[in-house]
This record gives C-alpha cells, sequence and structure tokens, in this order.
C-alpha cells in the first residue's frame, strides 16, 4: 500500500467534499458552478493518481482526463450561456427565486 | 516519507484551503481567485504526479477559465465587493452533512480498498506526450473527433443561448 | 240429456242465469225450480213403471267414480224435493217483493236445491259427502241472510257450528264404510256388519242428529228461525233437516238391532223433549221449528223399531204439512211485522182463508183422517206397536201424539182469538197464497197415494185399528188440552225449563259454541300476532339491508375514497420535490448518487 497514492486519494475525497458542500449551499448559480468545477477538479486529481501509481503506460487514463478537461470547459460555456439568459430576463441569477419549474 | 507525498500532501492542502475559501469569502472577485488558485495548486499536484502534459494544460486552462468566471461574477452579482456582509447560504446543514459524507466514504474507500503493487517503471515526460499522441489519433480518434465536435455545438449553443433575442423587423 | 242431469243442473243454471241477469230473479228461480221438478216427476215415472234405476256415472276419484242413481227410493225423495222447492219459491216471490236483495236469495235457494237434489240421488259416500257439505253451507247463508240485523249473524254461526261438528260422525263413518267395503258405492257399503256396521251406524246417527235437529243438537233449528221464512219454509221443514232422516233410511238394512235400539230411543225423546219445548214457545216459528223436531225424533223411532219406509212416508207427508204451516206462518209475520206470539193474536182472524190452509195443515200434522198425517202417524204407531222393541218405545210415541196435538192447537187458538182486521188482498198476498196452496193439497189428497208408494218401494205397512185407534185418541186429547187450556197450566212446573230449551248445563250453547268461538277468537288473536311478527320480520331485514347499505357506503366506500384520498394527498407531498429549485434538486440527486454508489461498493462483499 503505498502511501503517495492515499495521500493522492485522500486529497481528491477532501476537494470532492468542498465541491459538494459548495454546490449545494450556494444560491448564486455562478457560484453554484464554481462548486461543480472543484468536484470536477477533485475526479480530475483521482483520476491522474491512478495512471500514476496504477497503470502508468495506459495513455487511455490521460485521454480520459482530456476529455473531463473538455466537459468542464464546455460545461462552464454552456452554464454561463443560461446565466446570461436568466439574466437578462429576470434581473438576477439568484436560484432561490428560480422556482417557475415548480411542479 | 518521500518528496512526492510531501509535495503531494503542500499542493494539496493548498487546493483544499483555496477551495473552502472560495465558499467562506464574501467577495466575489475573491472567490473567483481564490478558485483560481486552487485550480494552480491541482495544476502543481499533477506536475508532481509526473503528469507534465496534464499539469500545464490544467493551468493554462484554469487560469483562463477563471478569469472569465471573474468578470461574469461582477457582470451578475448585487455586491461584488463582498462589503455588504451578506450571507448568500442556504440549506446549510443538508450541504454540510452531505459534503462531510462524501469527503468520508471517499476516503474510507482510499484507504480500505486494496490498490494493487504500485507501478515505479514511469514513462519520462517527452515519451509521454508522443505516446498520448500516438493514442489520440489512434485508437482513441473518434472519441477525440467527436471531443472537438460536442466542444463546437457547445460553443454555438451557448452563443445562441446568450444572444439577445431580436424582434423581426416588419417586412415592408 | 237424462232426467237425472236436469233435475240437478237445472236450479243450477238458474242460479247462474239469476246472478247474471239480476232482473226478474223470482221469476227465473220459479222457472228453474219447474224444469227441475218435471225433470224429477219423469224420474219418479220410470220408477213407478218398473224400469230399471238409471244411473249416471261420473268421474271422481282414481278408484272411487262419483255415482248418482235415480232408484225408487231416491226417485220419490228427489220428486218431494222439487215439488216442496216449486211452491216454496212461488210463495218467495210474493214474500221478498219488498226486498232489495233477490238476486242473492234465488240465487242461494237454487244452489240449495241443487245441492240437495245431488244428495238424495247421489249412490257414493263422495257426493253424498259433497251434497251434505254444500247444503250446510247454503243453509249457513240462507239463515244469515239478512246479516244487517242484530243476532242473526251469531244465529247462523251457531247453527253452522252445532251441524258442523255432527258432521265429524259423518266422515269419520264414511271413510269406515269405503275402508271396510272397498268402494264408495254405498249399496256395496251396506253390506258391511259386525262391528264396523254398529261404529258406522252409531256415528250416521250423530250425523243425523246434528242435521235433523235431535235431542241433544235441537237448538239450532229453533235459531235458525231468525232467517226468512221461505227459508225455514223449504230448509228447516222439508229438506235440510230431512237429510239426517234420509241418511239413516238408507243405511237402515245395514244397522245392527243395537243401533236400531239407540236410534229410536234418540228418536223418542226428542218427540216429548221438544214437543214441550214447543208447548212452553213465545214465537209462532220457533214453535214450528221445535215441532219439526219431534216429528222427526218420531221418524228416528220408526227407523228404530225397524221400519224405515214408514219413516220415509211420514218424512214426505210432514214435508207438505210444515211447508204448508211456515207459509201460513209467513203470511201472518208479513202482515203484522213479527212472529211472536202475542203480535199474531187474531192474525188468523183477519186472513181467513191462509188461516183455512193453517188449520188443514195443523190438523194433519196432529193425525186426524182423511188427511195424509193420519196415514203415516198410524203406520209409526202401528210399527211400535207390533215391533220386538217396541213396548219401550209406543210410550214416547203417544206422547209425542199428545204433544203434537197439544202444541198445533196452541197455535191455532192464539191465532183466532184477538183482533184482527181483514187485510187488503195484495199481488205479494196472491203469490204467497198459491205457493202456500200447493203444500197444503198435497197434505190432504197424499194419503190416497200412500198404496201406489208402498208398492213402488216395496214395503209392506201393517195397520191395526188398535194403533189407528189410540193414535185418534191422544191426537184428540192433546188438540182439546192445547186448544182450551194455556201453556203454564200444560207445563207446569217444567215451563221455565221448556221456555228455556231444556238446556243442561249450558246447553249446547255453553259446551259446544261458546269455546269454539272462542277458540276461532284465539286463533285470529294468534295469526294476528304471526302476521305482525312475519311483518316486523320483513321490517328487520330491511334494516339489516339498509344497515348493509350504510356499512358499505360508510365503511367500505368510506375506506376506498379515503384510499383515493391519501393517495392524491401523498402526491401532493410528494410534489414537494419538484419545487424547481435548483439547490434542492441538486441535494437529491447528490444524495442519490451517494447511495447508488454505496451500493454499487457494497456489492462485491455480497454477492
Amino acid at each position: 500500500m503505498s502511501m503517495e497514492l492515499i495521500v493522492a486519494l485522500s486529497m481528491g475525497a477532501a476537494l470532492f467534499g468542498t465541491g459538494v458542500y459548495g454546490a449545494l449551499s450556494q444560491t448564486n448559480l455562478v457560484m453554484i458552478m464554481m462548486g461543480i468545477e472543484l468536484i470536477l477538479a477533485a475526479a480530475l486529481v483521482n483520476l491522474v493518481a491512478f495512471w500514476r501509481y496504477l497503470h502508468p503506460d495506459a495513455m487511455e487514463a490521460q485521454m480520459f482526463l482530456l476529455i473531463v478537461m473538455t466537459v468542464m470547459a464546455v460545461e462552464m460555456a454552456v452554464g454561463f450561456g443560461v446565466a446570461i439568459a436568466r439574466f437578462r430576463s429576470r434581473g438576477s441569477v439568484e436560484m432561490e427565486e428560480a422556482q417557475e419549474l415548480k411542479g | 516519507m518521500s518528496l512526492q507525498v510531501f509535495f503531494l500532501l503542500v499542493f494539496g492542502g493548498a487546493a483544499v484551503w483555496f477551495g473552502i475559501v472560495v465558499f467562506l469569502t464574501h467577495s466575489m472577485v475573491r472567490s473567483a481567485l481564490a478558485l483560481l488558485f486552487s485550480q494552480t495548486a491541482i495544476g502543481a499536484m499533477f506536475l508532481v504526479m509526473q503528469a507534465e502534459f496534464l499539469g500545464v494544460l490544467q493551468i493554462m486552462m484554469m487560469a483562463t477559465e477563471m478569469s472569465i468566471m471573474a468578470i461574469f461574477m461582477v457582470m451578475f452579482m448585487m455586491d461584488p465587493g463582498g462589503l455588504g456582509e451578506m450571507d448568500m447560504k442556504h440549506q446549510r446543514k443538508t450541504s454540510l452533512a452531505a459534503g462531510l459524507v462524501a469527503f468520508f466514504g471517499a476516503l474510507a474507500v482510499a484507504v480500505f480498498a486494496d490498490w494493487g503493487p504500485v507501478a515505479t517503471d514511469i514513462p519520462d515526460a517527452g515519451e509521454q506526450v508522443r505516446l498520448l499522441g500516438f493514442e489520440l489519433l489512434g485508437r482513441s480518434m473518434l472519441i477525440f473527433e467527436s471531443a472537438g465536435l460536442t466542444i463546437l455545438t457547445a460553443m454555438i449553443a451557448a452563443t445562441a443561448v446568450a444572444v439577445q433575442a431580436r424582434e423581426r423587423k416588419p417586412k415592408p | 240429456m237424462s232426467a237425472l242431469f236436469v233435475a240437478i243442473f237445472a236450479p243450477v243454471l238458474a242460479s247462474f242465469a239469476v246472478l247474471l241477469l239480476r232482473r226478474h230473479a223470482g221469476i227465473i228461480a220459479v222457472a228453474g225450480a219447474g224444469v227441475a221438478a218435471v225433470a224429477s216427476a219423469v224420474l219418479l215415472a220410470q220408477a213407478f213403471s218398473g224400469a230399471a234405476a238409471t244411473e249416471l256415472i261420473l268421474p271422481g276419484l282414481p278408484t272411487y267414480p262419483l255415482r248418482l242413481e235415480a232408484s225408487a227410493l231416491t226417485s220419490a225423495l228427489s220428486m218431494m224435493v222439487a215439488t216442496v222447492a216449486l211452491f216454496v219459491l212461488i210463495f218467495a216471490v210474493g214474500y221478498m217483493k219488498k226486498d232489495p236483495e233477490k238476486p242473492r236469495f234465488f240465487a242461494t235457494m237454487l244452489m240449495f236445491i241443487a245441492a240437495m237434489q245431488m244428495l238424495v240421488l247421489s249412490a257414493d259416500w263422495i257426493l253424498l259427502l259433497a251434497a251434505w257439505e254444500l247444503i250446510g253451507v247454503s243453509s249457513y247463508l240462507l239463515i244469515g241472510f239478512w246479516h244487517g240485523k242484530s243476532g242473526v249473524a251469531g244465529s247462523a254461526m251457531r247453527a253452522f257450528i252445532y251441524t258442523r261438528s255432527a258432521d265429524l260422525g259423518l266422515y269419520i263413518a264414511a271413510f269406515l264404510l269405503i275402508g271396510v267395503a272397498g268402494t264408495s258405492d254405498i249399496s256395496t257399503s251396506l253390506a258391511t256388519s259386525g262391528t264396523a256396521a254398529t261404529l258406522a251406524g252409531l256415528l250416521l246417527l250423530v250425523a243425523a242428529m246434528g242435521k235433523s235437529a235431535q235431542v241433544p243438537l235441537n237448538d239450532w233449528l229453533q235459531r235458525a228461525m231468525a232467517g226468512p221464512t221461505p227459508v225455514s219454509a223449504l230448509l228447516h221443514s222439508a229438506t235440510l233437516v230431512a237429510a239426517g232422516a234420509i241418511l239413516l233410511i238408507r243405511v237402515a238394512p245395514m244397522l245392527p238391532p243395537s243401533t236400531l235400539l239407540v236410534v229410536g230411543l234418540v228418536g223418542g225423546v226428542t218427540t216429548v223433549v221438544t214437543g214441550l219445548i214447543a208447548l212452553g214457545e213465545k214465537d209462532l216459528k220457533r214453535l214450528l221449528a221445535a215441532s219439526t223436531s219431534s216429528q222427526y225424533g218420531l221418524m228416528l223411532l220408526a227407523i228404530g223399531v225397524g221400519a224405515p219406509i214408514v219413516a220415509l212416508l211420514h218424512l214426505i207427508t210432514h214435508a207438505a204439512i210444515k211447508s204448508g204451516l211456515f207459509m201460513g206462518a209467513g203470511v201472518f209475520q208479513h202482515a203484522r211485522g213479527s212472529t211472536l206470539m202475542d203480535d199474531v193474536a187474531g192474525a188468523g182472524r183477519a186472513h181467513k182463508r191462509v188461516f183455512a190452509g193453517f188449520v188443514l195443515a195443523a190438523l194433519a200434522l196432529a193425525g186426524i183422517p182423511p188427511l195424509a198425517g193420519f196415514f203415516s202417524k198410524d203406520a209409526i204407531i202401528a210399527a211400535t206397536l207390533y215391533a220386538p222393541a217396541g213396548a219401550g218405545l209406543l210410550p214416547l210415541a203417544l206422547a209425542g201424539t199428545v204433544l203434537t196435538g197439544a202444541y198445533m192447537a196452541r197455535a191455532m187458538a192464539q191465532l183466532w182469538r184477538g183482533k184482527g182486521e181483514a187485510a187488503a188482498p195484495s199481488q205479494a198476498l196472491r203469490w204467497m197464497g198459491i205457493g202456500m196452496a200447493g203444500p197444503v193439497v198435497l197434505a190432504i189428497i197424499l194419503g190416497a197415494g200412500f198404496p201406489a208408494l208402498e208398492r213402488l218401494l216395496g214395503a209392506e205397512v201393517a195397520t191395526s185399528a188398535l194403533a189407528a185407534a189410540m193414535g185418534l185418541g191422544a191426537a184428540g186429547l192433546g188438540l182439546v188440552l192445547g186448544w182450551f187450556l194455556p201453556p203454564a197450566h200444560l207445563l207446569g212446573a217444567l215451563l221455565p225449563w221448556a221456555q228455556n230449551g231444556f238446556a243442561i248445563a249450558g246447553g249446547m250453547d255453553g259446551l259446544v259454541a261458546r269455546p269454539v268461538l272462542a277458540l276461532a277468537t284465539a286463533l285470529n288473536r294468534f295469526e294476528t300476532w304471526l302476521f305482525n311478527a312475519v311483518i316486523k320480520l320483513g321490517h328487520a331485514s330491511l334494516r339489516l339491508g339498509r344497515a348493509s347499505r350504510i356499512s358499505d357506503e360508510a365503511g367500505i366506500d368510506r375506506a376506498i375514497f379515503s384510499f383515493a384520498r391519501r393517495t392524491v394527498a401523498s402526491g401532493e407531498r410528494a410534489r414537494k420535490l419538484q419545487s424547481g429549485l435548483i439547490h434542492r434538486q441538486l441535494a437529491i440527486t447528490i444524495i442519490a448518487t451517494g447511495i447508488l454508489a454505496a451500493a454499487l461498493f457494497a456489492a462485491p462483499l455480497f454477492y
């Protein structure tokens, strides 16, 4: 049992926890998206740790990493587009007031 | 304690600390900057774990993203400077509980799982990039291409959503 | 169609015609009775000419066909019934002229006549039983004809109960004889002997006592006088009460000497007791009713000494005489409005011709020659004189004769003495007069026809000068006593007894009628209770039904509806999940993902 792996994974776990906390506790859309960023970053950390300490010669892991990074960027782009549209129609991006989809 | 562990701890701790600061501070710009530093620390962790390409990629990307985010912050927030000292949180207990459960759950898995033997033979950086290139344009070509397509679609979609709806001019 | 058929069905058809047409009821009735009389005459002529008995067999029960037979005996009886019926109906046309319910009266009378014809012409027990029942029912309907008057319904009911209770004897005897003989043919069953014959004989005597108003079942006949006088003239002098005697005459060949002795005793006692009652009566019709019982007692006495044909002869003469007497009483009732002895005093003086007829009939009854009654009375006394068991019965017969003369003289005296204005002759009176004239004439001339009758019936009737002398002497004594002495002197201490009908221990009324009526009332109450109980049961089951419906609606329906409501409510609560708030949705997503991940990680431990 290698120490490095466990440390890396624990860091990833901590980042994940923080991200979850942030995503759930913030009222502003932008802040929620920051939380989601942190979650994805935690996933990235874990991925790198697994690649480095378990399968260094498997380049598919790095491929996976690239895809996650792409997802991060794309998600941010679309998210901010929605935020602009919302801001234009309502004048704020506070999630407390966004009850239109209430069922 | 090996060097890697030490630096992992340092950069990891920085990342986590800055991540927490993101949600503690009242100022929006400071939140964005704290996130930037957190992501940079994560990139540093990548470098420590000898994934040079990815580390550099992470640092570059995140720097740009966080700056844009700061701009958006300023655009949308009521109190970007955070001088009003307003409490902008809700469902605190739930989120705290969820966060803690997630952290401890992942930690438990990390500590108690048997990950097997640790590899020691790492290709060097140039070799990594070369192999990554082969990977990208060889086996994972389809993934790469579809990723590219997805990015294009996302760009167009984001633009379409963000563009202000114009009224149709009456035909003369 | 045979004369037999016509004799019975002509009155039936006439009865239906009366009920349907409701007009000219009297004329139709007389016509029907006339046709029946002609048919009976044809039957009698056939019998006289020596032809074999006409038979009519109708399908009945599987092994017991119904038989009607016109033999010598039955044709003679049929002729008697038809003749008296015809004259009484003519009388009734006048008597009922002012009555509003003529159709009902004439229809019932015709039904009675048909039933009586059926009874005398029947040759098997079952038909006899049916006819017996029918005449009982007709009698009840006719006695209670004026049911609006007080006391009439009670009299009819009592008459019916007394005769009905005696009819039990007939039923048991008939079944006994059918069982022993194996067939319901009367003439075949007369061959029975031994204990069966004794038993059957005694039971038939009970039935005859009921129908012919012998002691102790004689009270009903006096109560029956509450009905219209034509009813009394037909039913209660010549036909219905004759049924008992006719029954005994027909089964006389079968009866053993012991039974005959009992029959004779019953007849003798009745003659005397009812004669005394007649003497003490305060009502003319009741006097005549008691007289009827007395005369039938004489007939039973004759049967008892072994001379049934003599009894038959007396029956025929008595029919003519008594119906004539009753019709006379009816005329006086019409004139005075009541038949109480005090009210009719002097009525004879007012209607001299009617009174003359009345006197002739009365003398015939007393037994004065050359009227018919003399010959039949003489025959009875002669038979009693020369019979082995006659020693004990002769005094009773003679006493009966004396009493007959006495009460008839008393009636005549009451009618003659007193004031009376001559009444104007009216249409009703003419009819009544014609009706009365017939039987009176018969009463006079029937004596001449006796030799022919005796030849027909094939019996030797003994006559003796001694019997004739004794009879005349007794009759004369009676007439003189009755004319000159009032009843109080004649009866002395027996007067209150006589007026009470010699009732012992409450009489039949207290022993039979009242208990029966009390039982009927109790049963009626029970039945009402039962009916109410059934209705309550119905109510209870309705309530049960309602309760079940309510429980179904309140219980089951409510359960189902509340279940539906709760489902909708839980849906409402589940709706809260869809708050539309991003952070909440996010929280749910993360929690759900966590659970999934935990399940996935835990899976290898178990599988």
